[in-house]
């Protein structure tokens, strides 16, 4: 039978812009791995994803930025965004209510909230993956998830259980404060070691961890697993490890969403 | 009238607004960079490691300008070592201070401290109570989110 109707085009979608939980990934994973035209699709999709990104990217900055030839288009265009500015307080005067959270946003974070309100009434997403988007970008922006990627490209055991040991304090630092949170271990080069299943110096403690913490996930660059396999080496990965086309681009494309890097 | 007054009102806003943002941008005279704000994250003990990261962060001042830059050393695990180091060596010493006086911030990771019991006030060098943060990773994630402009020197 085949997998292309098992997944909707939503739920794909969900899945290329990392919105899934990690379960929802690997399953679509171990499918994608036995169902060539749903890999082909999920390859399109992602490439979907990179152009919008990129679109984003490009676009041009700020009405008041930018110098306009015509005045009136100039006045339309700050009487807009003046608009979208005078909705963005309002809804967060509404979302902070009485709270005194309002006053500890200093002015970079007011003008950062403003920025992502700005950009989420202004382009809504073209794949509206979920129905709510436009509101994921507001509540982001000031419930302030911390997202964290760990890159990992060392082999060794010691520098492994590092990176473990400090993504596993954050997680209890994160819990323990109900911060809302999201970590992503990425591994490349000998860091793929990690999460191969006839090599990793820690499968029970990486298996450990992602049952305790449903926002962890581990990723493994393709890119270097063509290479191990090219070297004639078993590539099958630890159960629940996601797949990314390249760690590098993933660390990219992560930072460009607001996510923290950091190399331990 | 009322649509006059109400869409003035918009723009003003947005004006104001915009300022907010552009500020942030905004060259300084005299420094070819716009305002910076930077985290080095610090967490090896290799010598060598540790005086080049020194030696990074003051080129780094040097080129953007010390009045330009706010930059912070976080230090956790192993990268204690740095003031640990500058409590004994004269030269590692000098160079922290001379940081400092160009308004780094060295910041310590406290479950460092606790896990491996180091005392800071005897055994690193020229740390107090407001240096100190609860997680050296946390806050390592904090300072991106806040626009700090992540370094591993």
């Amino acid at each position: 039978m085949s997998n292309e109707q098992q997944f909707s085009d939503e739920y794909l979608n969900s899945f290329v812009d990392n919105e899934l939980t990690i379960e929802e990934k690997s399953r679509v994973y171990i499918t994608i791995h036995q169902d060539e035209a749903l890999s082909r699709r999920v390859c399109e999709l992602r490439k979907i994803h990179e152009v919008v990104q990129l679109a984003y990217k490009n676009l041009p900055p700020p009405p008041s930025a930018q110098p306009s030839p015509q005045k009136s288009a100039r006045l339309r265009h700050s009487v807009a965004a003046g608009l979208v500015f005078v909705l963005g307080v309002l809804f967060s005067w509404f979302q902070f209510g009485a709270s005194t959270n309002a006053l500890r946003h200093d002015v970079q974070n007011a003008a950062n909230g403003l920025f992502a309100r700005v950009v989420a009434v202004v382009n809504p997403t073209a794949p509206a993956t979920r129905g709510n988007q436009a509101m994921h970008v507001v509540a982001d922006a000031s419930t302030q998830e911390m997202k964290v990627l760990f890159h990992l490209s060392s082999g060794e055991p010691e520098h492994i259980k590092k990176v473990l040991d400090e993504a596993e304090s954050l997680l209890q630092l994160y819990a323990q404060q109900k911060q809302p949170a999201r970590v992503e271990i990425i591994t490349n080069g000998q860091g793929l070691n990690l999460l191969l299943a006839d090599r990793s110096p820690f499968p029970e403690r990486v298996s450990q961890m992602q049952k305790r913490y449903s926002n962890l996930s581990f990723a493994a660059c393709q890119n270097t697993m063509e290479k191990y396999s090219d070297l004639g080496l078993d590539t099958r990965l630890l159960p629940g490890t996601i797949v990314i086309e390249s760690g590098v681009a993933q660390i990219i494309r992560l930072q460009q969403q607001g996510w923290a890097y950091i190399q331990v | 009238m009322n649509k006059t007054i109400t869409t003035l009102m918009a723009a003003a806003l947005f004006a104001l607004s915009a300022g907010f943002v552009h500020a942030e941008g905004d060259a300084k005279a005299g420094s070819s960079y716009p305002k910076q704000k930077v985290v080095y994250h610090v967490n090896t003990d290799d010598a060598k490691t540790l005086k080049a990261a020194l030696g990074n962060i003051q080129n780094h001042i040097n080129a953007v300008g010390k009045d330009n830059i706010e930059l912070k050393v976080v230090m956790h695990g192993d990268g204690l070592e740095l003031l640990k180091t500058a409590n004994t060596n004269p030269d590692m010493q000098s160079k922290v201070v001379n940081l400092k006086g160009q308004k780094v911030e060295f910041v310590v990771c406290n479950n460092t401290l606790v896990g491996r019991k180091i005392n800071f006030k005897n055994d690193l060098f020229d740390v107090s109570e407001k240096d100190i943060v609860p997680s050296g990773v946390a806050e390592l994630a904090k300072l991106q989110q806040q626009g700090y402009v992540y370094i591993k020197p």
